[in-house]
């Protein structure tokens, strides 16, 4: 019988903690664009090449 | 400041005399809200118009200006009515949606949770009668453990709307939601204390989470549909590079840039101003830009040395040298965004109706509560609680107000995208209903510019039509008439002519290769060959200008404005949709019978004044006709205003002045078929929401009333019917389907 009153008492705790733990990732941004990360690495970054800045490339 | 805060700045301020300012506010749920704010901001003294939409959460306010009532006093009274204004910026909105993002989720999460561990302990007690009564108590802590915060946190918006709404002495759609979940709550907490009794908590951990995840996903679809004018804002690059006068250059925020001022824009960069093409690009070399974002016109177009580019298009050749002709607030982009901004702040009169349904319907429902808890009490006690619970949970006015606004709301993005904007709410839906387009003819179903309409080779002629327009290319090389100006895309480099003269009122003489030639009237081309004459042409819609040399007359020559080349079929499309078509213009009579016969319209007006056209439509209307007017938008304000609807081919800065309802962004008119489809579209979801929410709402009361519905399912099918109102309208925003 007694087991039974620590087991409730650990799901409670353990309830708290995935509560916890799902606030922490929300936070963090983790849930806030789950697409993002898998389509950096196709971006490019917007710097311009020193030849183009000079003039004296492609127009 | 960034770029896109820049684009959502305040977009009428009159000299201090007339304000107007559109912002977001945080905290809607239903037309009720949007109501309160209304009501608060109008109180204050010298606000001349306030709007609040509850789906874009956007409002929009008038106010004289230089009296007691300034932005302070605007955004006090939206505060103490309960709701949190938020300003219309880039990154400002972005920061709130997230943080309304994540807040909704935590919501969702600990509902989901709660309710399954709640469901865990208090299920074991479902039916048992052989558990020790100590463990029965250990279950009903653990469930009000676990529920008790689900409810406070997870539960606040439905208890704070509730309580904002008592306070502000309405009854809105949270009432009875805050009402059922603390009538589940409050028993189920005192027979816990007192070791006896029912519990509901794992009723009230599902209701919470079945309502906050509907409200979950509403936002997730409010913030998409709302994208049309953050996807403007936010396409904007920060940075851009500035060139110098010594040849270097410099990386300056997109603000910051001023009219003259020449800068790069690398290839796949969106061009931040409205900027001219720089004059020293290699000959013969042209630049192919996206401008998709601004006209929804998906082929690329292409832009010669000195021509003008809009802010918003995507560079997708070579990099270009650019130079500013605005600052990016005074841009089309920027003038676009600040339209769909107030756009979006307002909401057409269908659902100002059926938010006021949907306040009368809360009140109805607590009454139908009570005669419920009356009418079961003597029948079976056991049974009323849940039949009060599931009446309470169970109607959904919020499907009635979200109805129109989230169909309009996908539909302004929807016809954003085709190259539309959608400048008053309620033009989506009088467009819908339009049976009569009236059309302008010159800058509406003509262009703005003249040009060679077409060519008649003559008597001896042994010239090709090309070779005739090149040789009155050649004759109008140095010529500064008006007409001249329609030779210059014949012109062909390797054809001079020389020994040019211009004879006032009658045309222009010179030689080629040798040979003495004129273009012009008739009359002083035929003087160089007195003897040859050729019988006239019939007249057409331009003007007739005659090529000819010593040997007679070569070519007849019509100068006009030509028809846009999507004319014929825009118009043939509007017919086949029921439109009747008519051409009301104050051209010649001449130049708009051209123009009909060409279109195939037979009932076209010419030589009218504004106020002929004005009357023109009045009587229309008087004869119960709904009158679209299509116009150039610049000296056709008026007939747009008398209109039921009308729309104005948005150039350049007349989209800011424009006081139609509709802006065609995209030069073409084949995109108003395509409207008119969307808007019929629109208008038919609007009345499925309605008519499904109407539906839902009359036969789910008196099932749940007679005990046919468990209150669980009463908040799951509340919830389900408000998200299929929403879905079904998100629909507008993809494409319709071509048969």
């Amino acid at each position: 019988m007694s087991i039974s009153y620590v087991l409730v008492l650990l799901a409670l705790g353990l309830f708290g903690a995935a509560v916890w733990a799902m606030f922490w990732a929300i936070d963090d941004g983790q849930y806030d664009d789950i697409e993002k990360h898998a389509s950096m690495p196709l971006e490019e970054n917007g710097d311009i090449p020193d030849f183009l800045a000079k003039g004296d490339g492609p127009r | 400041m960034s770029a896109a805060d820049a684009l959502h700045a305040r977009w009428s301020l009159d000299a201090g005399e007339h304000e107007h300012v559109v912002f977001l506010v945080e905290g809607m749920h239903c037309g009720g809200c949007a109501r309160s704010i209304e009501k608060a901001v109008a109180a204050l003294p010298g606000v001349l118009n306030v709007r609040v939409n509850n789906v874009t959460a956007r409002a929009s306010v008038e106010w004289a200006g230089r009296g007691a009532t300034g932005l302070a006093q605007i955004l006090d009274a939206v505060t103490r009515a309960g709701f949190k204004p938020v300003p219309l910026a880039g990154t400002a909105a972005s920061a709130d949606y997230q943080r309304e993002r994540r807040a909704a989720l935590k919501r969702v999460g600990l509902a989901s949770l709660g309710m399954m561990q709640a469901m865990m302990y208090l299920s074991a007690l479902y039916g048992v009668t052989d558990i020790d009564p100590a463990m029965t108590q250990l279950m009903r802590i653990a469930g009000m453990v676990i529920v008790t915060p689900v409810l406070f946190y997870s539960g606040a918006p439905f208890l704070a709307g509730a309580w904002r709404d008592l306070r502000n002495r309405r009854l809105g759609m949270d009432v009875p939601v805050a009402l059922a979940l603390l009538l589940a709550w409050l028993p189920s907490v005192w027979n816990t204390l007192r070791a006896d009794g029912e519990v509901y908590f794992d009723s009230v951990g599902m209701f919470i989470f079945f309502l906050s995840a509907g409200r979950f996903v509403e936002m997730s679809v409010r913030h998409r549909s709302l994208d049309s004018s953050e996807a403007l804002a936010r396409s904007l690059p920060a940075q851009v590079w500035r060139l110098l006068a010594d040849g270097g250059r410099e990386r300056v925020t997109a603000i910051a840039l001023r009219a003259g001022d020449r800068f790069l824009v690398p290839k796949g960069s969106v061009v931040a101003v409205d900027a001219e093409l720089a004059q020293d690009m290699p000959p013969g070399t042209q630049a192919a830009l996206d401008e998709s974002l601004i006209t929804g016109e998906s082929v690329a177009v292409r832009r010669g040395a000195g021509e003008r580019i809009r802010g918003g298009s995507v560079n997708l050749g070579a990099p270009l040298t650019l130079r500013a002709v605005t600052t990016v607030e005074e841009s089309t982009l920027a003038s676009m965004v600040r339209l769909l901004d107030r756009a979006q702040a307002t909401r057409p009169a269908l659902a100002r109706a059926a938010d006021k349904a949907a306040s009368w319907f809360v009140g109805v429902i607590l009454v139908l509560a009570v005669i419920t808890a009356v009418a079961w009490w003597p029948i079976d006690p056991a049974r009323a609680f849940a039949a009060v619970l599931a009446v309470l949970v169970v109607t959904c006015p919020c499907a009635l107000s979200l109805a129109t606004p989230a169909a309009l709301a996908a539909a302004t993005t929807r016809l954003a995208r085709l190259g539309l904007l959608v400048t008053r709410a309620d033009a989506i839906e009088r467009l819908a209903r339009a049976d009569t387009v009236i059309f302008d003819k010159t800058g509406t179903l003509t262009g703005t510019s003249s040009g060679v309409t077409a060519v008649k080779l003559l008597g001896h002629s042994t010239f090709s039509q090309e070779q005739a327009l090149a040789m009155a290319a050649a004759l109008e090389r140095g010529s500064a008439h008006p007409l001249a100006e329609a030779f210059r895309p014949h012109e062909n480099a390797s054809l001079r002519a020389d020994a040019l003269g211009e004879f006032d009122g009658s045309g222009v003489e010179g030689h080629i290769d040798g040979v003495r030639w004129r273009l012009g009237r008739r009359a002083f081309v035929e003087e160089l060959s007195a003897a040859n004459v050729v019988p006239p042409g019939s007249p057409g819609a331009g003007a007739q200008i005659h090529l000819g040399n010593g040997q007679g007359l070569v070519a007849e020559i019509e100068v006009g404005v030509p028809l846009r080349a999507d004319a014929a079929a825009a118009i043939e499309a509007l017919r086949g949709m029921g439109f009747e078509v008519i051409i009301a213009s104050g051209d010649s009579d001449m130049a708009v019978a051209g123009a009909a016969g060409a279109l195939g319209i037979s009932r076209a007006y010419s030589r009218l004044t504004p106020d002929d056209k004005i009357r023109l439509v009045q009587d229309l209307r008087a004869a119960g006709r709904r009158v679209f007017v299509v116009g150039d938008g610049i000296n056709d304000g008026p007939v747009l205003a008398a209109a039921d609807v009308s729309c104005a081919m948005g150039q350049g800065s007349a989209i800011a002045q424009s006081a139609s309802d509709l802006l065609l962004v995209h030069e073409g008119l084949n995109v108003l078929p395509r409207a008119v489809g969307a808007a019929r579209r629109a208008l038919r979801v609007m009345r499925q929401n309605l008519g499904w929410a109407l539906a839902y709402n009359v036969a789910a009361v008196p099932l749940a009333a007679l005990g046919f519905v468990s209150p669980w399912l009463a908040a799951l099918g509340m919830s389900l019917s408000s998200l299929g109102v929403v879905l079904n309208a998100r629909r507008l925003a993809t494409p319709e389907r071509t048969p």
